[in-house]
């Protein structure tokens, strides 16, 4: 019960720097998605039965706010998701390289897949140009390791996560 | 008997477990953006929309607070900027202060020199001291030198509260410098009579100690401030030149064949800094 009030207290605190930084860096044109920060980090720490819920579930709270495709974010989130899962037992997820690298790689690739999804279910165009989408990233990457820091410093010890894996079983 | 049944262990993972739950979710997110956004689904995501409003309204305020922050930030390496041209400014002005000072003190000293004018009655040049000689003071070297007529042997007079006073000789003289050995110098020595009764006697310096006039006659009636003149028998020094005053007569030397007098000079030569470098004798 407990890990399930730090998790909400971290979505929480996720949505709000969100849109933080969505509104001060959208500013200078910048498309930060810090969201997905915490959602890769909720990734590493948590266990895929717990993990992938709650990675859709920030995709979809992106969703509740966008206007042409309700659940593009969900899904981009979710392909990430997947990825991070896939690749997280060959990387050490522990330093702060590979967690920036893997911001920004996926802030990206979850750029080109929105903007994909969007365009093939209401033909909009969702993108936020070269420029902002790297800039964006590159602030995302830089602001992972202490978002990757601050999950696994307050969820590190749950039943959801993945150090408790085999006690659960 | 008993047969055992051995239990099979559990797994403690489904390999197409891992698949499966990713693939639900895209399954679902697909769905959900089939599903036209009138209706159900634009009250589904208003209603979330409300439930979330607070933290958006928190973030809102964060990045106010973050830009107030900013803002103030900017403001203050500001003031440091101002700050530190203000305080250059006023060093500045502090320095500007001090050379007006410099130059005030200097107005006035050569304000009385011009009062005092000894260019009216001697020939010469004034001159600045540019160097003074560190360890003993006893020689100074001025500003002018051949080139502006100062020859050695040349006779040096300096000005201290509106008296001229006998300051030194010229010993050497490059094209633009001259060096002027001071009377407190104990190679220093002039012809000087007593204002009183007209006796001659040969002021000499003593390094530190004041400067004295030796061969005065054991008979001449000498007083503590009795002025004393250069002599019109010296080589070097016109007649007249004010040196000082007496300051002592030393009396105790039992077989002495002559009075030996301390002089107070009229000039301190130790703070000198403009001098009159006489020439060519007295004018005419």
């Amino acid at each position: 019960m407990r890990s399930i009030i730090k998790l909400f207290l971290l979505f929480v605190l996720a949505t709000v720097c969100h849109w933080g930084f969505a509104l001060g860096f959208g500013f200078w044109g910048l498309s930060v998605n810090l969201m997905l920060a915490f959602a890769l980090a909720f990734c590493t720490v948590l266990r895929p039965s717990f993990g992938y819920p709650v990675v859709f579930l920030c995709g979809l709270f992106l969703d509740f706010f966008g206007t042409k495709v309700f659940g593009n974010n969900a899904c981009s989130f979710t392909v990430a998701a997947f990825i991070m899962y896939q690749v997280s037992p060959r990387f050490d997820f522990e330093g702060p390289l590979p967690q920036m690298l893997a911001v920004f790689l996926l802030t990206c690739l979850t750029s080109v897949l929105n903007w994909w999804l969007v365009l093939e279910f209401s033909s909009s165009i969702l993108w936020p140009g070269f420029g902002g989408m790297l800039g964006g990233a590159l602030i995302g990457a830089f602001c992972s390791p202490a978002v990757f820091w601050l999950v696994k410093a307050t969820l590190h010890d749950g039943l959801m996560c993945k150090t408790q894996e085999h006690a659960s079983f | 008997m008993v047969v055992k049944k051995h239990k099979t262990p559990k797994k403690h993972s489904v390999p197409g477990r891992n698949y499966w739950l990713p693939a639900g979710y895209l399954l679902l997110s697909l769905l959900l953006m089939i599903l036209p956004l009138k209706g159900p689904v634009a009250s589904f995501k208003a209603v979330f929309s409300y439930i979330f409003l607070p933290q958006i309204r928190a973030a809102h305020s964060a990045t106010t607070y973050a830009e107030g922050v900013s803002q103030t930030v900017r403001e203050l390496l500001d003031a440091h900027d101002e700050n530190r041209h203000l305080k250059q400014e006023i060093e500045n002005s502090r320095l500007l202060a001090e050379q007006a000072q410099y130059v005030l003190k200097e107005n006035q000293r050569l304000s009385a020199l011009l009062q005092v004018a000894p260019q009216r009655r001697w020939k010469g040049v004034w001159a600045k001291v540019a160097y003074r000689e560190p360890s003993q003071w006893n020689t100074v070297t001025l500003d002018k030198g051949a080139k502006d007529g100062i020859v050695e042997r040349s006779a040096v007079i300096g000005v201290e509260e509106g008296q001229v006073g006998l300051a030194g000789v010229v010993v050497e003289v490059t094209e633009t410098t001259s060096k002027v050995l001071l009377v407190r110098d104990e190679d220093f020595s002039a012809a000087v009579y007593l204002e009183r009764g007209k006796e001659t006697g040969l002021l000499v310096g003593d390094g530190p100690r004041p400067i004295r006039i030796q061969y005065i006659p054991l008979q001449t009636h000498v007083e503590e401030g009795d002025n004393i003149y250069t002599s019109s028998t010296s080589s070097v020094f016109p007649s007249g030149i004010w040196v000082g005053k007496v300051s002592k007569v030393r009396k105790d030397d039992a077989f002495q064949t002559a009075l030996t007098v301390q002089v107070a000079a009229g000039v301190h030569t130790s703070a000198i800094q403009e001098v009159f470098v006489i020439s060519t004798g007295e004018k005419r």
